[in-house]
């Protein structure tokens, strides 16, 4: 029979085979007895156990036995102390949980490649130019996002004609240019929805190196004025609207009401070039952008993407191609102002997708990298005090299991199989957490203005990576006083009396709990400032009443209305949105109040010139909006129905545009102009009334000078989506059913859209410092609860080894008083020094969150009092059970014990 | 008689193999004819043997059995398997070349 098999069958014969081992030792020694008499026998024998525990060696795999044994062991030890355990666990989950979530989502953010062929060869094209702001340069106007870094102004957007040049050179095997269209309604088969879409040359497809789901892409032909129109449908949408990829090829669908032949679908899972943005379908640039886009050399508008030639670095490339833009973009400056400030042509690497989102996240995004990565400490803190306290009160045990013959090395290994399996018990915990935590983080952001089409996927590496650490945390600090107890002299420790009274000196376990204050304190001082910034946004004075407004939107533009019959299709709307029943009231305007920006234009006295940077936030509405939104008027009249009936063109303004521009005095019937220089020709409004100050647009901002006028009195800018107010009088929500049935009656093309309440509307654009006050607020709990019960155990450990000290003092006439105060002298002087070491450090720290504060300064000193003044309540807490502990100590049992 | 010798590493098994070619024996019985028959000069420790017995066991070299002794106790009695024996000659022929070794050089004459 083979060995193993047989080592295994004993495994099952375990019992028997442990008597039978009795017996024939007993034998033996019998045998032995009589012979030479039995002590002598005795002596001979030598340590009976280590016979039998050596013997018992050669029955089975030593290693698996003695694993299961420290196993069964370890849980025993965890159960005898659930507080610690659970306390151990539960930090170590929330660290390794948040830690993961949080890099998941980084990860999906930032990491991932996108799904197309060899992304490490696409470059995104940027310029960065030293301005700060158009006026003076080269451009004129644009379109798309551009953002400040220091010293000036970065951006993806360029126009048509540097396009050309660009694609003429030879670093690049393929350019190509893509541009966003805002939302467009699609319909097929006789159903409207409201969908994005992204406007393509004809080289995007082959550019991406994708390959069609079904049909075919689009090519250069397809992308000519004039080219019969064609579409790519997204994957996700052709599957939805015609059940099958393959379906979907040569169906007839209208896009904002024009035809359009469906030439192919994109692969699956591909969803554009920035992970924020899912397009729906991709229609050719030249079928689906006016065509004076094309020509202008100042606007700056088309989004750039480019594949290197093979062999080509992104270095060479950038030397070679920034010339070329450079000689273009200075033969279309006209005078000197322009060519002091070009802008330089830089090369990204595009294969993670356009950092859109990556500007915008990566800085909250640190900040609560920052907030897990301190708690993970905490936690690995506590676990270190954790193992630490229990190796050192477990002294004693040591010295029993050495004396009675366990090896030293069986010895370290339990204690560091404990401490494993501590950290693999927390790990496994931080898995569930970290899956909650990622899809929680996802529904936290997604319900704000963050990006619904992100969907992280729990990043294994991170975990791993979490886990590894808390191992380490483990190993090291279940190995040192594993090594320490192990070393212990066996005859002082099994007598228990200290070897040496070690009680007054700074021990590891001080410090570790020294750090997790200071660590703790950055943490609660964090969440101070950010729920008081939260308390701060959410007392700002709106200045119009936010409870049961619904909202909603409409683009009847898209479904093919056009100036003037569009004008009176939405004032119809309106009118017959304030007839259903529990509506109070029903306004109309261009855009919400807040959430989605705001429109800047210069609106001046007639006469007066425009002052640069003194802008007016222009807002067009239908009639009965200041009442819809209870807006207060102080004098004349508001927008109404009057004035959409005849033309004398008329504006409401602002106390604060009153205040700027007419110096406060009364300005009813004074005449203003709305400058849209060079574009359009002024037109002049009549003021008939004039308002409170209330918020459009962000709510951080100063109170903004505004001025609206009715929105068919606007002679430029084409009239499109409009946002619906009403107010009404229970739950807004009740109104949907009929809202939605009014503008099937009127259009059944016309999708309604954004359906939100107000109250939610103003929530979310707080959504990152609702988000930061929550998290924050649940880790400085979480750390100071941490914190605390380090605290506890470090302190009932110190009181228990001087119980024999105190019990002395107590003897000699120590009041009860006087014990308390001497363990409650050591608590505070740690607490103290844990404040004095963490009190400097968060005061450097708040500086780095200072742009995510509002209405307080990082140093704000009732903040930092608060978080001072709870941390020492918390550690005095802590601290005063094993203080009390140590006063009811009774001196004759604490004496008579050794 | 005093001089006692301290088993080479390994050869206690080739001892307990070589002892139990002559029928079968309980532990305390290969221990006392170890120590008989090598005069004294080795003696085998209780601590050693008992595990070295359970390892050939595990090993299939030798197996045990429940049997009465002289005096009509319960005793554990082992008996070579035919592993045991091949694995005795090996064992053997090893030692044979290895005590052959340590014998020439022990006894060589010639300076290196």
């Amino acid at each position: 029979m083979n060995e193993n098999l047989r080592k295994l069958r004993w495994l099952f014969v375990r019992r028997r085979r442990e008597e039978e081992l009795e017996e024939e030792l007993a034998f033996h020694l019998e045998e032995e007895a009589e012979q030479r008499g039995y002590d002598a026998a005795r002596r001979d024998l030598g340590n009976l156990g280590l016979i039998k525990e050596d013997t018992r060696q050669m029955w089975g795999w030593t290693w698996v036995e003695q694993l299961m044994q420290d196993w069964r062991y370890s849980l025993r030890t965890m159960l005898k102390n659930p507080v610690f355990t659970a306390m151990a666990v539960l930090s170590l989950a929330l660290g390794i949980g948040a830690n993961t979530a949080i890099f998941s989502f980084m990860d999906a953010l930032m990491l991932r490649w996108l799904p197309v062929g060899d992304p490490e060869r696409l470059v995104t094209l940027n310029w960065h130019a030293s301005i700060t702001r158009m006026r003076g340069s080269v451009l004129y106007s644009g379109s798309g996002s551009m953002w400040k870094d220091g010293d000036g102004t970065t951006s993806g957007a360029f126009p048509y004609p540097s396009f050309d040049v660009l694609r003429k050179t030879d670093v690049f095997s393929k350019v190509f240019g893509y541009f966003w269209m805002r939302s467009a309604n699609f319909y097929a088969r006789g159903q409207a929805e409201a969908t994005t879409g992204e406007l393509v040359t004809g080289g995007y497809f082959q550019g991406l190196e994708l390959v069609p789901a079904a049909g075919r892409f689009l090519v250069d032909n397809d992308d000519l004025p004039g080219a019969p129109p064609v579409v790519v449908l997204g994957f996700n949408l052709a599957e939805r609207r015609f059940g099958d990829a393959a379906n979907a090829v040569g169906e007839s669908v209208l896009i904002d009401n024009r035809p359009y032949t469906v030439a192919g679908v994109a692969p699956r899972g591909f969803s554009g070039l920035e992970p924020a943005q899912s397009p729906d379908f991709y229609i050719p640039l030249h079928v689906g952008q006016d065509a004076r886009s094309f020509d202008s050399e100042h606007y700056y508008w088309l989004l750039i993407s480019a594949r290197l030639r093979d062999g080509m670095t992104m270095a060479d490339a950038q030397a070679r191609v920034a010339p070329v833009f450079h000689r273009w973009v200075e033969s279309t400056a006209v005078n000197d102002q322009e060519r002091a400030h070009l802008p330089e042509l830089v090369l990204t690497g595009g294969g993670r997708g356009l950092d859109t989102l990556r500007r915008e996240y990566s800085k909250p995004m640190v900040v609560v990298l920052a907030m897990v990565g301190l708690i993970l400490a905490i936690a690995c803190a506590n676990i270190a005090n954790l193992l630490l306290a229990r190796a050192t009160a477990r002294r004693r045990e040591m010295a029993v299991r050495l004396s009675i013959g366990a090896g030293r090395w069986r010895v370290i290994r339990q204690l560091l199989t404990e401490s494993v399996m501590l950290a693999a018990i927390g790990g496994a915990a931080g898995i569930l957490v970290a899956i909650w935590g990622a899809r929680s983080l996802t529904l936290l952001l997604s319900s704000g203005a963050g990006p619904s089409t992100l969907k992280p996927d729990l990043n294994w590496h991170v975990l791993a990576g979490a886990i590894a650490l808390s191992l380490v945390t483990g190993l090291l600090f279940g190995l040192t006083p594993a090594l320490q107890a192990t070393r212990v002299e066996v005859m002082p420790a099994l007598k228990e009396v200290p070897a040496n009274d070690r009680s007054r000196r700074v021990t590891l376990s001080h410090v570790l709990v020294v750090g997790q204050i200071a660590l703790s304190l950055l943490l609660v001082l964090g969440a101070g400032l950010f729920v008081r910034t939260l308390s701060k946004l959410e007392s700002v004075q709106l200045g119009f009443h936010r409870e049961n407004v619904l909202l909603f939107k409409l683009d009847a533009a898209q479904a093919g209305h056009k100036a003037p019959e569009i004008f009176s299709f939405y004032r119809n709307l309106q009118t017959r949105f304030g007839l259903i029943p529990g509506v109070q009231s029903a306004s109309v305007a261009q855009t919400p109040l807040v959430g989605e920006g705001s429109w800047f234009t210069p609106v001046v006295p007639a006469g007066k010139q425009p002052v640069p940077d003194q802008v007016t936030r222009l807002l067009t509405v239908g009639p009965d909006y200041l009442k819809t939104m209870k807006i207060p008027l102080i004098a004349g009249r508001e927008i109404d129905d009057r004035d959409f009936a005849r033309s004398a063109a008329v504006a409401v303004v602002n106390e604060k545009y009153v205040k700027v521009n007419f110096d406060g005095r009364m300005s009813l019937g004074q005449r203003i102009v709305i400058n849209r220089q060079p574009r359009a020709p002024d037109i002049e409004f009549e003021i008939v009334g004039v308002t409170r100050d209330f918020r459009y647009g962000g709510l951080k901002e100063d109170l903004p000078a505004i001025a609206f006028v009715p929105f068919n009195q606007i002679p430029f800018g084409r009239i499109g989506e409009m946002t619906y107010s009403l107010r009404t009088a229970g739950n807004p929500l009740t109104a949907v059913t009929a809202i939605r049935q009014v503008v099937r009656q009127a259009d059944a093309r016309v999708p309604v859209t954004h359906i939100k309440t107000q109250a939610t509307m103003v929530e979310q654009t707080m959504a990152q410092e609702i988000l930061f006050a929550r998290l924050c607020s649940g880790f400085a709990v979480l750390a100071l609860v941490i914190a605390c019960v380090g605290l506890y155990g470090t302190m009932s450990y110190t009181v228990a080894r001087r119980a024999r000290e105190i019990g002395i003092r107590m003897a000699l006439g120590s009041p009860r008083g006087r014990v308390v105060w001497l363990v409650m002298r050591q608590v505070a002087m740690m607490g103290a020094v844990g404040l004095a070491i963490g009190l400097p450090v968060a005061w450097a720290t708040s500086r780095l969150v200072k742009s995510f504060l509002y209405g307080i300064e990082a140093d704000d000193p009732s903040s930092i009092a608060t978080a001072i003044v709870t941390m020492a309540i918390a550690v005095l807490v802590a601290g005063y059970g094993p203080a009390r502990r140590a006063s009811r100590i009774d001196p004759v049992i604490a004496l008579r014990s050794e | 008689m005093n001089q006692k010798l301290d088993l080479l590493q390994g050869t206690l098994d080739l001892l307990i193999l070589r002892t139990l070619l002559g029928g079968t024996a309980h532990g305390h019985a290969i221990a006392k004819y170890i120590q008989r028959t090598s005069k004294d000069l080795l003696q085998v420790e209780t601590g050693s043997l008992y595990p070295a017995l359970h390892r050939l066991e595990a090993k299939g070299w030798i197996e045990a059995s429940w049997e009465l002794s002289d005096k009509g106790k319960r005793a554990r009695y082992y008996k070579l398997t035919r592993e045991g024996r091949r694995q005795l000659s090996s064992e053997r022929s090893k030692w044979d070349a290895f005590a052959r070794a340590m014998g020439l050089i022990l006894t060589a004459s010639e300076s290196p």
